[in-house]
């Protein structure tokens, strides 16, 4: 067993703290004589005239993603919902219309509230059918039932949203950098 | 007994013990499709292939079709034995559609466990998959994905040795190799649920399970079937307090591996619309149990009948005869089935008697004394009050019944016509335990919690008591049980612990005392 480290003793001019007082100060000050000069350097974003860029790894609020025919790619595996830690994914699964062969999400709802943001519902989908690439962090209802996100919200959630990056090169393959490689299938 | 040897582990089995069966007993998995412990032995799946040691050195065999004798050794760990599990898995999976996200057998499916356990390797195919019908609805309880199929002949097998219609059949060669039915045949037999039991993929699906709940979500709680005298062995699978299905347990001297369609689709019943979830009393919600108890003070002990029932539980019944006793009130038990009883009878498992404790009951009627239904009939003009313990009264006797008090479960001509009803437990929300046609005392446990207002019949029984000023400490079915097994000579020595996991036969009846229980 370790001994316990012997507590160092402090000096005179240590123990009062008074070095280390100005030493912080004159960082302060430093800090905001340079920012006066040169204000560009405020790390302040004024929300909500100003947004910050979210980076591309930012977890914002789920969306379902869906195929080129507008169908959901969500097959109710029930892969989410089993490994969320929060418990907050409801899915009803039931025979798809279309091809009553294949299953499909009936209901698909999150509990926003409960959510812990963790994505892991992102990185369990075999179907890349849920994904976090949103962006949107303004996550808000007046009743807690608003705050529970329904199918139809998830999939509708990018609608009249600014394009990113991702969405762009999908419209215009042309434009996407050298080796970029997007698993969705282009759109006409 | 023969000893054999399993790796290095020597155990004593039963001669002619499949190696299968005697290597689980030694702690060993041996993987397998095709080989089930209730068909015949089919060889073709070739997973459960081994190592025996011969004067020759060791040969690779399959364990299925090895029977136990002495100085048997074989191995299931050796390289060679690995590298064909890897090479049938590898097979197995080359035509797979691999569409686990959406099938219903994903989570117990043995190929899915067998690549974990066995495999792991990549594919290496590079044609295109043959592609076969999928999602053909083939019977009332069954669909079929012929893609998923390992050609395992399990399904034949069971057509042609468990219910001899011999529906399902291999067609085509090779790696067309098909299962299907002929042109506008379709299953046809009260079995079908057990083909998506047998099925070890996810080929035969049940129909009232399709994409109802994730089977990892389940929990399984061992239970008896209370369709009918059988009582099949079954494990009822709930989450969070729903039921969702039941699936036959294995008991080889009761129902083997299986279970009729009608008792598979109980399940309904427990959350059903049927199902009694409040007391009433003349129509209107109100305290059962006080309203029972003072209509008995005010008519008095000698105008009370209390009715045993034969879908009531031992200890429920022990607990309605104790209070007749402490009362001295009359005692009936009725035979019969309940309105709406389909009463089929097949020789295999289903029972045209619909009541799980038929035995049970009437040994505990004759212990106690109590009358047959001709004897509640003779006495209906002298009664004031009749206690239904969860039988159909009304439907049995044929007539209307005065002052009917009834115990149940869910809605029935008694309940609608009873002055006062008390909601009782369904049997996956009670411990208790049943004693089949054949005799045999099987112990059914709890799986969920009692909707509403309902407790388990023993408990209302003992409240009921409570009410009436007498004590019967019957609310503890541990303690019933014990103290029921202590007073019936032919239960004697019996407890919830030695019942065991598949039940334990009544002591053979004295002489000209219960004639011709078990055919
Ligand atoms: S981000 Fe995490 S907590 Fe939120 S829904 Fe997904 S898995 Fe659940
Ligand atoms: S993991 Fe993906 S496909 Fe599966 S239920 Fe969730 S969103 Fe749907
Ligand atoms: S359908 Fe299932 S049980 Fe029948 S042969 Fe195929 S894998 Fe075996
Ligand atoms: S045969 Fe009887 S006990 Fe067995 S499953 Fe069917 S109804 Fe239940």
């Amino acid at each position: 067993m370790p001994l316990p480290k012997p507590q160092k003793t402090l000096s005179f001019a240590e123990s009062s703290y008074l070095v280390e007082v100005i030493k912080g100060m004159v960082l302060t000050m430093g800090h905001l004589v340079k920012n006066i000069i040169d204000q560009d350097r405020f790390r302040t974003v004024e929300y909500p005239d100003v947004r910050k860029p979210m980076t591309a790894r930012y977890r914002g609020a789920h969306r379902l993603t869906v195929r080129p025919d507008g169908h959901v790619k969500c097959v109710a595996c029930m892969c989410c919902p089993t490994v969320c830690p929060a418990k907050c994914i409801t899915i009803i699964a039931g025979e798809d219309p279309s091809d009553p062969a294949e299953k499909f999400p009936v209901e698909f709802d999150i509990d926003m509230l409960r959510c812990i943001y963790c994505g892991f519902c992102v990185e369990a989908c075999p179907k890349d059918a849920i994904r976090m690439d949103t962006k949107i962090y303004e996550i808000n209802a007046y009743t807690r039932q608003d705050m529970v996100h329904n199918k139809s919200y998830m999939i509708n959630l990018m609608d009249g949203l600014k394009p990113e990056a991702e969405d762009v090169y999908r419209h215009d393959p042309a434009a996407a950098p050298a080796g970029y490689t997007s698993d969705e299938e282009p759109v006409a | 007994m023969a000893k054999v040897k399993i790796n290095d582990v020597e155990i004593e089995v039963a001669p002619g013990t499949n190696m299968i069966d005697a290597a689980q007993q030694a702690g060993v998995e041996i993987p397998h499709y095709c080989y089930h412990p209730h068909l015949s032995i089919a060889g073709n799946c070739r997973m459960c292939t081994v190592e025996t040691e011969t004067p020759r050195g060791p040969v690779l065999e399959i364990a299925c079709n090895m029977q136990a004798r002495d100085g048997l050794a074989i191995r299931t760990d050796g390289d060679r034995v690995k590298q064909v599990r890897k090479s049938v898995m590898e097979f197995l999976l080359v035509n797979h559609p691999l569409d686990c996200p959406i099938c219903d057998q994903s989570g117990e499916c043995r190929l899915q466990d067998y690549y974990m356990d066995h495999a792991r390797h990549d594919s290496r195919g590079v044609e295109a998959k043959v592609s076969k019908h999928k999602r053909q609805d083939i019977g009332e309880q069954i669909l079929l994905d012929a893609e998923r199929c390992v050609q395992c002949s399990r399904c034949v097998r069971f057509g042609d040795e468990v219910t001899h219609t011999g529906e399902l059949r291999l067609m085509n060669r090779g790696d067309h190799t098909e299962i299907g039915m002929f042109p506008g045949e379709r299953l046809n037999h009260d079995y079908q649920g057990n083909l998506a039991d047998i099925c070890p993929v996810g080929a035969l699906t049940a129909k009232d399970f399709r994409f109802e709940r994730r089977v990892w979500y389940l929990k399984e709680t061992d239970g008896v079937c209370t369709g009918c005298s059988t009582g099949c062995n079954i494990s009822v699978c709930h989450q969070e307090g729903e039921v969702f299905r039941y699936l036959p347990r294995r008991n080889d001297e009761v129902n083997k591996s299986w279970m009729c369609d009608p008792g598979r689709l109980r399940h309904h019943e427990v959350g059903g619309l049927e199902r009694l979830l409040k007391a009433r009393v003349n129509g209107q919600p109100g305290d059962g149990v006080a309203a029972a108890a003072a209509s008995i003070k005010a008519v008095g002990a000698p105008k009370v009948a209390l009715v045993l029932g034969t879908r009531a539980s031992n200890e429920a019944n022990w607990a309605l005869a104790q209070l007749g006793k402490a009362l001295g009130a009359r005692l009936y038990w009725v035979a019969g089935n309940d309105a709406g009883a389909i009463e089929k009878s097949d020789g295999f498992l289903m029972d045209a008697d619909k009541n799980p404790n038929t035995l049970g009951c009437r040994l505990l009627a004759e212990q106690s004394g109590a009358g047959d239904a001709e004897a509640l009939k003779a006495a209906l003009p002298e009664l004031a009050v009749v206690l239904a313990l969860e039988d159909d009264l009304v439907t049995r006797l044929g007539q209307a019944i005065p002052g009917l008090v009834a115990l149940a479960a869910k809605e029935s001509p008694t309940t609608k016509a009873a002055a006062v009803v008390i909601p009782v437990a369904h049997p996956v929300e009670m411990d208790c335990t049943y004693t089949n046609k054949q005799g045999r005392v099987q112990r059914n446990r709890r799986a969920t919690n009692p909707l509403g207002d309902a407790a388990p019949a023993y408990a209302v029984v003992d409240r009921l008591a409570a009410a009436l000023g007498k004590s019967l400490g019957t609310q503890m079915p541990v303690v019933t049980f014990l103290a029921l097994s202590r007073a019936v000579p032919r239960m004697n020595g019996l407890d919830y612990k030695s019942l065991g996991p598949g039940g334990k036969l009544l002591a053979p009846a004295p002489a000209a005392a219960l004639g011709g229980e078990a055919k």
